[in-house]
């Protein structure tokens, strides 16, 4: 197991070193340039000072070994495009964010898991059918549509709920204003991976179920909620917890669209910002913690493999 | 939006237009009324800082007041300073300075602070701090005389300059700046705790979410009738009306005039419509040979059908553009020049006689190289649309336009950095005043504000007198002629003059109603009722 995860580990540290360098290259190569010091109304003049300050004016290689160097000392350095210390401010993006993520992960893990094994359970049914139809619906409709719709019915229609950011405009917390404000975006981010989750649990449970050991099992006068509880599903979970692995990359990507329209001050939101800006030093932060978070999720969801299932060795 | 400055956000953000609670102020007022806004990122609270954006200048007018601000005739009236007065020569202003002005952390406002922002901050040119250059253009240093009297000494006579203080030249706190080396880099002012002279100061910043102002009671016009003023950060335009109509927010800039009916049928909510100084143009590069002829730069406005245009992109909220002195400029706004209405056939004779006959494929050609014009746009705001519908005019005459579709820094990149376009559709906004000179002037061809590399002696003669005029009416009769050369001459293809439309709660009152930039200067007065 130890060798397993320093093996995965120096895999990982390795992928973050390609990520920085493919990342760093590419977006300094992109057209544009950071809006410090691309105004319309920014003269030649002013252009050229401000992107000495900002150290544009260095070559790219030496612009990314320093940025290496600093980084390697824990400083992700400043925003371009406003000077702030980014290391602070990706800690609190990244909260929000796996506040929103989490919620929606947990939300459509219940409900989609829940749906899958009652589907399976009643194959062809008018149900299974209607969730079916439910979760081709699911796939299709973007998020950003679903956002805007929530938003028409639940706030401006019912003003039931919140249309937008964290908590209450007084900045103070209170669980129930986190509460109401994380419904929405919550919802709506889980009803983007719901579908596929509602699909895999259904068919890697039927798949289980035509096993001959459940057939045993049945024969034996094992009663079929025992059976699919009890023996189907914790061999079932395997693959639908290497699903929910594949999803993590997903959520992070959806927040980028839910934080913008539901208006959450998270990582997603972060991200579009840093690029639309072109803050190269932000959009670096945000590109390695995103990174990280997959890699070490991953190695995660792996290494839980071997506790539901003890067949499966990390030797 | 974060994308361009100054001359963007005037149609982006909170735009407090005529008539705003205004002139019908009803009810009681809330002595601890607090009202919500919004804007779309957070905001750097420094208006001289490269990185305020559109997101941060309004925001900005609540903590920095300028020695001058606008009254309801958009003429310079007293602010931080009481009076001025300026030397026969032209180059040397004296600014009296407001007695009793404190800090909002009851440091006391001296004639350091203002020398201090422009010496230190504004016209050291390394910095490159926002309107550095058009600063730098005429003003050489600011000094102290006494405490409450400052002298800008000019190297150019400069009218306008009083006009100019009033425009996001918000006066920094000296003492807060000790020991500073980066001003853009001072996170602590610039992003949580600015200090500022305004009505209102900073009491929470949630990056990302909000920024809460309370009113400061160190105000020199007295206590301000609002309890507080929140920004919210929303940066889609949606979500910022879905909040307006539930009542989450007060106030919000429309930019969608489809909207309209939808935000009348509240009737908790109303719509104001108010013009600025902003024009929309076309610019065509004056490097490139082809469009050097004035002819061929009248025909291509003639060809574009400005009233359609202004009917189908802005649903009639704007109007034909004859220059860069808007009408809401009373004094100086000149009717009487040139017009080009729509009138394809006249185009056509135009470019005719400046050599250019249809080809076999109908495209319009001279010396067998064809009329193709390379035409640069930013999927920002309605520049796409208006860029397509210019496409199609001018295809109907046989010019034809190579779009090409870009995000906003890389415009501001290829267009005006690199100065590499044909045509490209923009706008400017500008101060209040007939002083164009930065946008027009040779000098600021090819790397400043010049945009089209426009150049023409005797135009920048013109704009130069009427920086030396003294008195009204010497002024209106040299941009009178100015205005008059620049519809003849085209050195930008006008467009039109849009209004900005703006939809707030009726809870909402106490608004000058003159312009949204010069209505945050007087925030002190506004209130809500019971």
């Amino acid at each position: 197991m130890l060798t397993f995860l320093g093996r995965r580990l120096g895999q990982g540290v390795l992928v973050l070193v390609l990520i920085s360098l493919v990342t760093f290259f590419l977006i300094n190569l992109a057209p544009g340039g950071p809006s410090a010091a691309a105004r319309f109304e920014t003269t030649a003049e002013e252009r050229a000072a401000l992107s000495k300050q900002l150290g544009l004016d260095l070559p790219v290689t030496t612009r990314y070994v320093n940025w290496a160097g600093d980084v390697l000392h824990g400083d992700f350095g400043v925003t371009l495009n406003g000077g702030q210390p980014i290391g602070p401010m990706v800690r609190q993006r990244l909260w929000n964010t796996a506040q929103l993520g989490l919620s929606a992960l947990v939300l459509s893990v219940v409900v989609g898991v829940s749906l899958g094994i009652l589907t399976a359970m009643r194959r062809n049914s008018p149900l299974d059918h209607l969730v079916n139809a439910l979760s081709t619906l699911g796939m299709s409709i973007p998020d950003f549509w679903t956002g805007i719709m929530a938003i028409l019915l639940f706030s401006v229609t019912w003003k039931l709920l919140p249309s937008s950011g964290l908590y209450d405009a007084s900045g103070g917390f209170s669980f129930t204003g986190w509460l109401r404000h994380m419904i929405l975006p919550a919802s709506v981010l889980a009803f983007v991976m719901l579908p596929n989750l509602v699909r895999f649990t259904r068919s890697s449970l039927l798949e289980v179920l035509s096993t001959d050991y459940l057939r045993t099992a049945r024969a034996k006068g094992v009663q079929e909620r025992q059976v699919i509880l009890k023996h189907a599903l914790r061999n079932a979970l395997v693959p639908i917890l290497a699903m929910i692995g594949l999803i993590l990359p997903a959520l992070l990507s959806g927040s980028v669209i839910v934080e913008s329209v539901f208006g959450l001050p998270g990582m997603g939101r972060l991200a579009v910002d840093a690029a639309l800006g072109r803050d190269y030093n932000t959009i670096m932060a945000v590109t390695l913690v995103a990174g990280a978070v997959v890699i070490v999720t991953n190695l995660l969801v792996d290494m839980t493999y071997s506790l539901i299932d003890p067949r499966i060795r990390h030797d | 939006m974060k994308r361009s400055g100054r001359h963007i956000g005037q149609l982006i953000l909170g735009s407090l237009l005529l008539g705003v609670g205004s002139a019908q102020a009803q009810g009681t007022p809330d002595p601890n009324g607090s009202v919500t806004f919004v804007t779309t990122a957070d905001p750097t609270f420094n208006p001289w800082s490269p990185n305020a954006f559109v997101e941060s200048n309004l925001l900005n007018e609540l903590l920095f007041p300028g020695l001058t601000r606008w009254d309801k005739n958009l003429k310079p009236a007293p602010d931080l300073a009481t009076s001025w007065r300026v030397s026969n020569d032209g180059l040397k202003w004296t600014f009296n300075l407001r007695k009793g002005v404190k800090w909002s952390d009851g440091q006391p406002f001296t004639a350091d602070d203002v020398a201090f922002t422009f010496n230190d901050i504004v016209l050291k040119k390394e910095l490159g701090a926002n309107q550095g250059a058009t600063w730098r253009n005429s003003v050489t240093r600011v000094n102290v005389v006494n405490p409450l009297t400052v002298e800008f000494v000019l190297s150019r006579p400069w009218a306008s300059l009083p006009t100019y203080l009033a425009y996001y030249a918000g006066i920094l706190p000296k003492h807060k700046f000790a020991g500073v080396t980066d001003p853009w880099k001072y996170t602590e002012f610039n992003k949580q705790n600015p200090v500022g002279a305004g009505p209102f100061k900073i009491a929470q910043v949630v990056s990302g979410a909000t920024i809460k102002l309370v009113r400061n009671d160190n105000y020199w016009a007295g206590k301000p009738k609002l309890q507080s003023v929140t920004f919210k950060v929303i940066p889609d335009t949606n979500a910022q009306l879905a909040q307006l109509l539930s009542g989450d927010v007060d106030l919000i800039a429309v930019g969608n005039p489809e909207l309209v009916d939808r935000i009348k049928a509240n009737p908790n909510l109303a719509i104001d419509v108010a013009t600025a100084n902003i024009y929309y143009f076309v610019a065509l590069n004056q490097n490139d040979p082809r469009f050097q002829d004035v002819r061929v730069r009248q025909a291509l406005l003639y060809a574009i059908d400005r009233p359609a245009m202004i009917k189908s992109v802005l649903r009639g909220y704007g109007q034909v553009a004859t220059g860069p002195i808007a009408p809401i400029q009373k004094t100086y706004y000149n009717p009487n020049v040139m017009k080009y209405p729509y009138d394809p056939a006249k185009a056509k004779a135009l470019l005719a006689q400046a050599g250019w006959k249809p080809g076999p494929d109908g495209i319009l050609q001279k010396d067998g190289k064809p009329l193709v014009i390379q035409m640069p746009t930013a999927s920002y705001q309605q520049l796409v649309p208006i860029t397509l519908l210019i496409q199609q005019y001018w295809k109907n005459i046989g010019v034809k336009a190579e779009i090409k579709t870009m995000d906003w820094n890389s415009y501001i990149q290829q267009v005006i950095a690199k100065r590499d376009y044909e045509a490209s559709a923009a706008w400017w906004s500008t101060p209040a005043d007939p002083d164009v000179l930065p946008y027009y002037d040779s000098s600021a061809a090819n790397t400043g504000n010049n945009i089209p590399n426009y150049k023409n002696p005797k135009l920048d003669q013109l704009l130069e007198n009427g920086r030396k005029a003294k008195g009204e009416l010497a002024r209106k009769q040299i941009y009178n002629e100015a205005q008059a050369m620049m519809a003849r001459e085209l050195p930008y293809l006008y467009l039109w003059y849009p209004q900005s439309i703006t939809a707030y709660n009726k809870r909402l009152q106490g608004m000058r109603g003159i312009t949204q930039a010069a209505d945050f200067q007087y925030a002190n007065e506004w209130f809500v009722t019971k």
